[in-house]
C-alpha cells in the first residue's frame, strides 16, 4: 500500500509545508498525485500560493508542472482557468478573491496540466477545503508556497507533509539540524488536560495575553505581544506560573523578559506555527531554562527530502535519507525523486 | 535614426506580433543599444571582449560605438542586431483589476459607501531604507502631480518610514486598527524582499489579523502574480500612483463588507 492510501485512512486534509523555497513541495505533491492515480483515490488539490507554472517567479528556474487525473477536485482562479491544458468542469464560483481573480472549484473532466492557486489566508483555506470535501474529494492536499509555514497550523489541516532538502544549506549537517528543529517545534508537548488548560480555553476567545497565577487569571491590556517585551517583564510577578500568548512568539516578545522570570514561567502557545525563533536562538533559550507547551501540536505525517538544490549542488540520495532517518523518529522519511522507500 | 524604408530582403515592413523584434532604424531590423562595463583595461582587447560577449547574448554584427577608460575598467556603448523574437500574442500578465477612481472620486466613495475613516499603515519594512516608493504613494505632495494618500479626506495615512521591523509594523497596525497595510520593497539583492515579505504575511497569520487587514506590497520587482505567491492581496509595480492603491483598498473594503 502506498503512502497516500495510508494517510487517507487517518486524515482528510494534508498540507505540504516547505522548509524553504525549492525544497521539493511540488515534487512531493506530484508523487502523491501519482500514487492517487494508481490507487484510484479522488484527490482535492489546492495551493496557498500558485502551482503548476513552468518557470519560478522568483528564481527563474524550472518548476515541476502539475498533471491532474480525471475526477480530481481543484481550485483554480479565473485568470489561470484559460491556461489549463486539462479539461475543467466548473463546479462553483467561490467568494474567495485572490490576486489572480475569484477562485473557482473545478472537477477535472479530461486529465492534463493545470495551474492551481488558492485563497491567500488560512481561514478562507479551511472553509474552502470543507467545500471540496462536499464535492467528493476523499483527501485534500494543500500545497504550500515559498517557506510559508502558517498552513501547517492544526486549524487548517489535519496533518502536514514537511518537505526539506539540500536548498537549505550546502552542509548536510545543517540541513538535518534545521529540519530537526522544525519537527521538534511541531511536536512540542501539548498542555496536559486539567485546570490550567481549562482556564486558558475559557479565556482564549478574547485573544489576549493571559497570566495564570494559581486559580487566578490575569488578562493583559495589550493588543499584541509584539515589541512588548518590557511590558511583559513588568507584568510577570512572583506568583505567575503560566503565560499564554495567543499570537506570535518572536525574539521581541521575550528578549526583554528577565532570565529568572523566563525560567519561572511556563510559556503556552496556541500552536507551533506561532513560533518565529530559529534553531540557534531556540537552543540558547532552552539553556536559559525557557520551556514552552502548546494547546495543539502538529502531526507530521511524512518528511520528504530532496537532495538537489537549484544552485547546482546535491547530496548523495542515500546519505541524506540515512542521516535524516537516523534522527527522525516515528515519521516516514521519503526521497520523492527516488520513489517508494516507505519504511 | 534614419528612414523607415526596408533595406534587407529578409526584413518586412509590417509588425508580426508572433515574432516581435527590436526596432532600430527599420521595422524588424532587431537593432539594440547596450551600455555596460567590463572589469578589463581599456583598449582593443577590451572592445573585442565586449563584441564576443554581445554575440554570446544573441546579437549579430556587434559594434562598439563608444568606449571609455575607467582605469582598470572599460565602459562601452554597443550596437547589435538581436536574433531573438518574442511571441507577443501569447503573453498574459495578471494585473490588479480595479476601476481606478481619482482622488475626488475616492473621497466621494468613502463618504457614500464606507462612511468612516479608512486607516492605512505604510512602511519600508525590514532592512530597506529606500522610502521613495512609499513616500510617492503616501506623502501629501505625492509624485508626478498625483497627490499622496495623506491628502485624501477620509483616509488616515500612517507612514512609518524606513527600516521598520515587521513586528513593529504589525504592532502599529493592530494599535490603530488598520484597514490596510502597504509595504514597499525597493532593495531586492539576493531576494531579501521575498524573505521579508513572507515573514510579514506569516507573522500576521500568527497574530490572527491576516484576514482582517488588506495586505499590499509594492516595488519595482513586485508583480501581482508574486503577491499571490507570497500571500498578499495585491502587488503593485512601477508606475503606480496613490489613486491606484486607494481604489483597490476602498473597493476591497466594500467587497469584503469591512465597512
Amino acid at each position: 500500500m502506498g503512502l497516500l492510501s495510508q494517510l487517507k485512512q487517518k486524515y482528510k486534509t494534508l498540507s505540504i509545508v516547505g522548509m524553504a523555497k525549492n525544497a521539493g513541495k511540488t515534487t512531493a505533491l506530484n508523487y502523491l498525485i501519482e500514487e492517487a492515480m494508481d490507487d484510484g483515490v479522488v484527490l482535492g488539490i489546492t495551493s496557498t500560493g500558485r502551482d503548476g507554472e513552468s518557470c519560478d517567479l522568483v528564481t527563474g528556474t524550472d518548476k515541476p508542472r502539475v498533471f491532474l487525473d480525471t475526477g480530481t477536485i481543484v481550485s483554480v482562479p479565473v485568470k489561470l482557468y484559460d491556461m489549463a491544458e486539462a479539461g475543467l468542469e466548473i463546479l462553483c464560483m467561490t467568494n474567495y478573491s485572490t490576486a489572480l481573480g475569484q477562485i473557482m472549484l473545478c472537477r477535472v473532466a479530461e486529465s492534463g496540466y493545470v495551474q492551481i492557486a488558492g485563497p491567500v489566508n488560512t481561514k478562507d483555506h479551511k472553509k474552502m477545503c470543507g467545500e471540496m470535501l462536499a464535492y467528493g474529494a476523499e483527501i485534500i492536499l494543500i500545497d504550500g508556497a515559498v517557506d510559508r509555514k502558517s498552513i501547517a497550523a492544526p486549524d487548517t489541516s489535519d496533518a502536514i507533509i514537511l518537505s526539506t532538502g539540500a536548498v537549505l544549506s550546502r552542509s548536510m549537517k545543517k540541513v538535518v539540524e534545521e529540519t530537526v528543529h522544525i519537527v521538534g517545534l511541531y511536536q512540542l508537548p501539548e498542555l496536559e488536560k486539567g485546570n490550567v488548560r481549562e482556564l486558558i480555553l475559557a479565556g482564549q476567545k478574547r485573544e489576549r495575553i493571559m497570566l495564570i497565577k494559581g486559580e487566578r487569571v490575569e488578562l493583559l491590556d495589550l493588543k499584541t505581544g509584539l515589541s512588548a517585551g518590557k511590558f511583559l517583564d513588568e507584568a510577570i510577578d512572583e506568583d505567575t506560573e503560566y503565560i499564554y500568548i495567543p499570537g506570535a512568539l518572536t525574539s521581541s516578545v521575550i528578549s526583554d523578559i528577565h532570565p529568572t522570570k523566563l525560567k519561572q514561567v511556563q510559556f503556552i502557545l496556541k500552536d507551533p506555527t506561532k513560533i518565529f525563533i530559529d534553531a540557534m536562538h531556540w537552543q540558547q533559550l532552552r539553556k536559559k531554562g525557557f520551556t514552552a507547551k502548546v494547546l495543539e501540536n502538529i502531526t507530521v505525517a511524512a518528511l520528504t527530502v530532496n537532495p538537489h538544490a537549484p544552485a547546482g549542488y546535491s547530496f548523495e540520495h542515500e546519505a541524506l535519507l540515512k542521516a535524516m532517518r537516523s534522527v527522525i523518529d516515528g515519521i516516514p522519511v521519503i526521497d520523492v525523486k527516488l520513489g517508494g522507500g516507505v519504511q | 535614426m534614419g528612414s523607415h524604408t526596408t533595406h534587407s530582403a529578409c526584413e518586412t515592413t509590417t509588425v508580426d506580433l508572433t515574432n516581435v523584434k527590436p526596432y532600430g532604424d527599420t521595422m524588424n531590423d532587431g537593432m539594440m543599444q547596450l551600455s555596460f562595463t567590463l572589469p578589463v583595461p581599456y583598449g582593443e582587447e577590451a572592445n573585442e571582449a565586449a563584441k564576443i560577449l554581445a554575440r554570446k547574448m544573441g546579437l549579430d554584427e556587434p559594434a562598439v560605438v563608444f568606449s571609455k577608460d575607467m582605469v582598470g575598467f572599460t565602459y562601452f556603448v554597443l550596437y547589435g542586431k538581436c536574433q531573438h523574437t518574442v511571441d507577443y500574442s501569447t503573453i498574459k500578465v495578471t494585473k490588479v483589476e480595479v476601476d481606478v477612481m481619482d482622488r475626488l472620486e475616492c473621497e466621494k466613495y468613502i463618504t457614500e459607501n464606507i462612511k468612516r475613516p479608512v486607516v492605512i499603515v505604510g512602511a519600508c519594512s525590514g532592512t530597506d531604507a529606500h522610502t521613495v516608493g512609499i513616500d510617492a504613494i503616501m506623502n501629501m505632495k505625492g509624485f508626478h502631480e498625483h497627490f499622496g494618500l495623506e491628502r485624501y479626506h477620509g483616509i488616515e495615512a500612517v507612514n512609518m518610514g524606513s527600516q521598520v521591523p515587521n513586528e513593529v509594523l504589525i504592532a502599529k497596525a493592530i494599535e490603530v486598527n488598520a484597514d490596510a497595510i502597504l509595504v514597499s520593497q525597493i532593495v531586492t539583492q539576493k531576494d531579501v524582499h521575498i524573505a521579508n515579505l513572507t515573514n510579514l504575511a506569516e507573522l500576521m497569520e500568527a497574530e490572527g489579523i491576516r484576514d482582517k487587514v488588506i495586505l499590499i506590497c509594492g516595488g519595482p520587482r513586485i508583480s501581482h502574480e508574486l503577491a499571490q505567491e507570497l500571500g498578499y492581496d495585491a502587488g503593485f509595480g512601477a508606475h503606480t500612483y496613490a489613486e491606484d492603491v486607494a481604489s483597490f483598498i476602498l473597493t476591497e473594503i466594500v467587497k469584503r463588507k469591512m465597512v
